[in-house]
């Protein structure tokens, strides 16, 4: 490739890099302050920066001719641009920016990594020549995506039903110290309604929270800020229900592609296994799902076991395992 | 009398056995016992892929701490994805699902009409609206009518209820999806029952036949193509094209031209042949004392051997060398037959005597006035079939699955439970709750457009 189209492409991953780096900051800067004006710069860069990357997935098969994804590093590009696309149209449609620094952190990061495996333009191996590739690639890793968004919202209601049980122990020892003996227990019910929701008025959900706040703990002032965490689960379900169709028609091309190329559709090859694992892991978060005294931190736990999955069988299985899959062969 | 105590203590057990049944059944309906057996199929399969399946005994001994290997060997954890473990786990899940199924899934398909005390669903809002309670419900009605609900009315008691329901049809995804699986169980016992599979490789201008179905492929030519391609890494040589070009007869008793590549799979009476590897097969010439002394009779492939008459030894063709790098005299990175040799190794009994690599065409001594030539290769070409009559049910049971998965996911059955009530002044008081399948907090945004949008609807304004 020419040196002119070659800049093309290096331009383009950097400006993705930057909008990447520079959005982190502006979004953990809008999670940390709530400054409006960060998350106004934060969420542009967001979108620039998987843009870009776009584009330079785009312009790599236009100027090669070679289709991109057939590495990790088109992979993991397609990754993060689809991670942070993904996040951009939720926080459009469910105000959901402020979990943008962790997205955008991880997008980066996985597009870095990405760059460790660019060997230039290769054509592709027998193998991975067929159109399945344009259809069960990007499949599979839009779902990788948005389970890595999923993942990031799990994070932010685990931080915030953790300190809504330190908030409410503490609580429960001052009153305990108080009342003597006999000293009320303060409950605390996660994700259950203490009282009927007065419409337009945000849901306490975690009254320990909101109580050292009207005390006037900055932390918890800052904590009472976030969405509830009933807001916060419902945001973990929408976006797995986004990834789990995902997974599942990922999973189904894959074994289309594998009976036209390796003669049956499931060979129980450590990718396509691992592949299955996940699957396990996030059928089983949509069953705990159903059941109200699961949902909630529970289930967080459930999204990021789903997550850790989907890492080892995304990069884990690509990188320690041989198999059809592998990078390693 | 007599025989009705009879009868009793018959129907004793038989009442015991009822109830026993009952509880199991209700164990296995529990949603939490299905999970952990998703669990248990996650573990399993998770040891499948971190413990490489299929091996022998001594690569688990040559890679894993003793204790590890003998776990391995005893518990069959090398062989875990066909062990009596992982297929019991997947019978009882469909066990599981079966009995959630038939006890939840289906009675619960749609609810009763029933009227409800509005304050007590936490998703309830009332909304004040001028008029009389008859064309305000009118309005209501008319309202979310317009909004795709399905409303119906019941009087109870006197008092009339609305009720309005969206996507109750959706309620049978979680069935569409739960049959969808068990679909996709049937079609692959189906492959075990009555499909097959294997795999045999062809020399160049040789025939072979397919033993399960009698159809016999001549291959005619193997070629490749493999490129040089320079990368960062520097210079990486990249297949590009494996394409065997062969006859295959099938029942029909006619001669086909085939063109089978990988993924171009070719279709004999329903058995697809796959194109999956190739390879250098060599024809050997062994001399003693200059004149011809047995050898192998047709050309071996990598992995095949052969004993040398009246001794205690034999040769093994381990490896085919591309391009020997004449330099260093080892094999360049080039694959392609450019200056081409082999590996072979020699054993004495079942003891390893040596091994060597050895130029195509030039003899080298055995000793003994032994002389081993590679003579030439020929290319050979592997390839794998397989017949599974069970694909249309796995096909038909991943599309259930997927829509069963996409219904559930995205059309949420909800309910409207909606009371008018005139509260004076030419006031009417419209309650409303709402309940859905997956609790309140996912209806809780659309609740709030609802109740927005039945302040704001200019229908329902006073005139
Ligand atoms: C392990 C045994 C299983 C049991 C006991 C079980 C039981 C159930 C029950 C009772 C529900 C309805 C929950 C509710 O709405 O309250 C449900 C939902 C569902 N099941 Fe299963 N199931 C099992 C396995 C599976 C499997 C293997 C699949 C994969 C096809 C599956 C797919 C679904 C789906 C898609 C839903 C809807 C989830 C949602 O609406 O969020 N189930 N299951």
């Amino acid at each position: 490739m020419d040196p002119l189209r070659q800049s093309i492409d290096q331009w383009l991953l950097l400006a993705g890099i930057a909008a990447y780096v520079i959005g982190a900051f502006a979004l953990f800067g809008y999670f940390l302050l709530r400054t409006p004006l960060l998350r106004t710069i934060g969420l542009p860069l967001a979108a620039l920066g998987a843009a870009s990357q776009f584009a330079e997935l785009g312009a790599r098969w236009w100027m090669t001719g070679v289709w991109p994804l057939t590495n990790l590093y088109g992979s993991l590009s397609l990754f993060s641009a689809c991670a942070v696309t993904i996040f951009v149209v939720f926080a459009l449609r469910y105000d959901l920016a402020f979990v943008g620094g962790p997205v955008l952190a991880l997008a980066g990061i996985a597009l870095g990594y990405a760059t460790t495996w660019n060997e230039g333009y290769m054509p592709a191996v027998p193998a991975l020549q067929s159109y399945w590739i344009k259809i069960h690639v990007p499949i599979v890793i839009t779902a990788y995506a948005s389970f890595m968004v999923a993942f990031c919202v799990a994070l932010i209601y685990l931080l915030k039903a953790a300190a809504e049980s330190r908030y409410a122990g503490r609580g429960t020892a001052l009153r305990g110290a108080a009342a003597g003996a006999g000293g009320a227990q303060i409950g605390v019910t996660m994700n259950a309604y203490a009282a009927a929701p007065a419409l337009g008025a945000p849901r306490n959900d975690t009254p320990a929270i909101a109580a050292a706040a009207a005390a006037g703990d900055a932390t918890a002032q800052w904590l009472a800020g976030l969405p509830s965490l009933a807001r916060l689960d419902v945001m973990q379900y929408r976006i797995i229900a986004v990834g789990l169709p995902l997974l599942s028609l990922g999973i189904i091309t894959g074994a289309m592609w594998a009976k036209e190329a390796w003669g049956a559709y499931w060979q129980w090859d450590p990718k396509e296994t691992a592949a299955l694992l996940s699957w396990i892991v996030y059928a089983a978060y949509m069953h705990l799902h159903t059941r109200p005294e699961w949902r909630g931190t529970r289930t967080a736990w459930v999204n990021v076991l789903g997550f850790a999955s989907i890492v080892f069988c995304y990069l884990g299985v690509n990188i320690w395992i041989s198999g059809l899959h592998s990078y390693k062969m | 009398m007599g025989a009705r105590t009879g009868g009793g203590v018959a129907l004793r057990p038989l009442a015991a056995l009822r109830e026993a049944w009952d509880d199991l059944v209700r164990l296995f309906a529990h949603v939490p016992f299905g999970v952990s057996l998703l669990a248990l199929w996650a573990l399993l399969t998770l040891i499948g892929v971190v413990i490489e399946q299929g091996k022998d005994p001594s690569f688990y001994a040559s890679e894993y701490a003793p204790p590890v290997a003998r776990l391995i060997a005893r518990l069959d954890l090398a062989n875990i994805y066909h062990s009596a473990a992982y297929i019991g786990v997947l019978g009882l899940i469909i066990c599981s699902m079966t009995a959630a199924t038939f006890t939840k899934v289906i009675p619960r398909r749609i609810p009763r009409l029933n009227p409800v005390k509005i304050e007590a669903i936490p998703l309830h809002a009332s909304v004040a609206i001028p008029g009389d309670a008859a064309s305000v419900r009118a309005r209501v009605d008319a309202f979310f009518g317009a909004r795709g609900w399905q409303v119906r009315k019941r009087a109870f008691g006197g008092t009339e209820w609305t009720f309005a329901d969206k996507n109750n049809w959706a309620r049978r995804g979680v069935l569409v999806a739960h049959v969808g699986f068990v679909v996709i169980a049937i079609g692959t016992t189906i492959y075990w029952a009555k499909g097959y599979s294997g795999q045999f490789a062809v020399l160049s201008g040789e025939t072979a036949t397919i033993p399960e179905n009698g159809a016999t492929l001549a291959l005619e030519r193997f070629g490749y193509r493999i490129d040089p391609i320079r990368t960062k890494a520097g210079l990486v040589y990249q297949p590009i094209d494996y394409v065997s070009t062969a006859k295959i007869t099938g029942r029909d008793g006619t001669a086909h031209e085939a063109v089978i590549r990988v993924n171009q799979p070719y279709d004999v009476d329903g058995t697809l042949v796959y194109q999956a590897t190739y390879g250098f097969a060599i024809d050997f010439k062994l001399t003693k004392d200059g004149r011809p002394a047995g050898g192998p009779a047709r050309p071996l492939k990598e992995g095949e051997g052969f004993a040398i008459d009246g001794t205690s030894r034999s040769i093994e063709y381990t490896r085919f060398v591309g391009t020997i790098d004449r330099a260093t005299g080892r094999p360049a990175a080039d694959p392609r037959p450019n200056d081409p040799g082999i590996v072979v190794q020699a054993f004495d009994g079942d003891r390893p005597a040596g091994s060597a690599m050895i130029a195509l065409g030039q003899p080298v001594d055995l000793g003994a006035g032994y002389k081993l030539e590679a003579a030439r290769y020929v290319l050979y070409s592997g390839f794998q079939y397989r017949y599974d009559p069970g694909i249309p049910f796995v096909g038909i049971g991943a599309f259930l699955l997927l829509a069963g998965l996409c219904i559930s996911l995205y059309f949420l059955p909800a309910r409207l439970f909606v009371l008018i009530r005139e509260i004076g002044d030419g006031i009417v008081e419209v309650g409303i709750a709402a309940t859905t399948v997956k609790g309140y907090d996912v209806f809780e945004d659309r609740f709030r457009e609802i109740v927005a949008g039945l302040q704001r609807a200019p229908a329902l304004e006073s005139p």
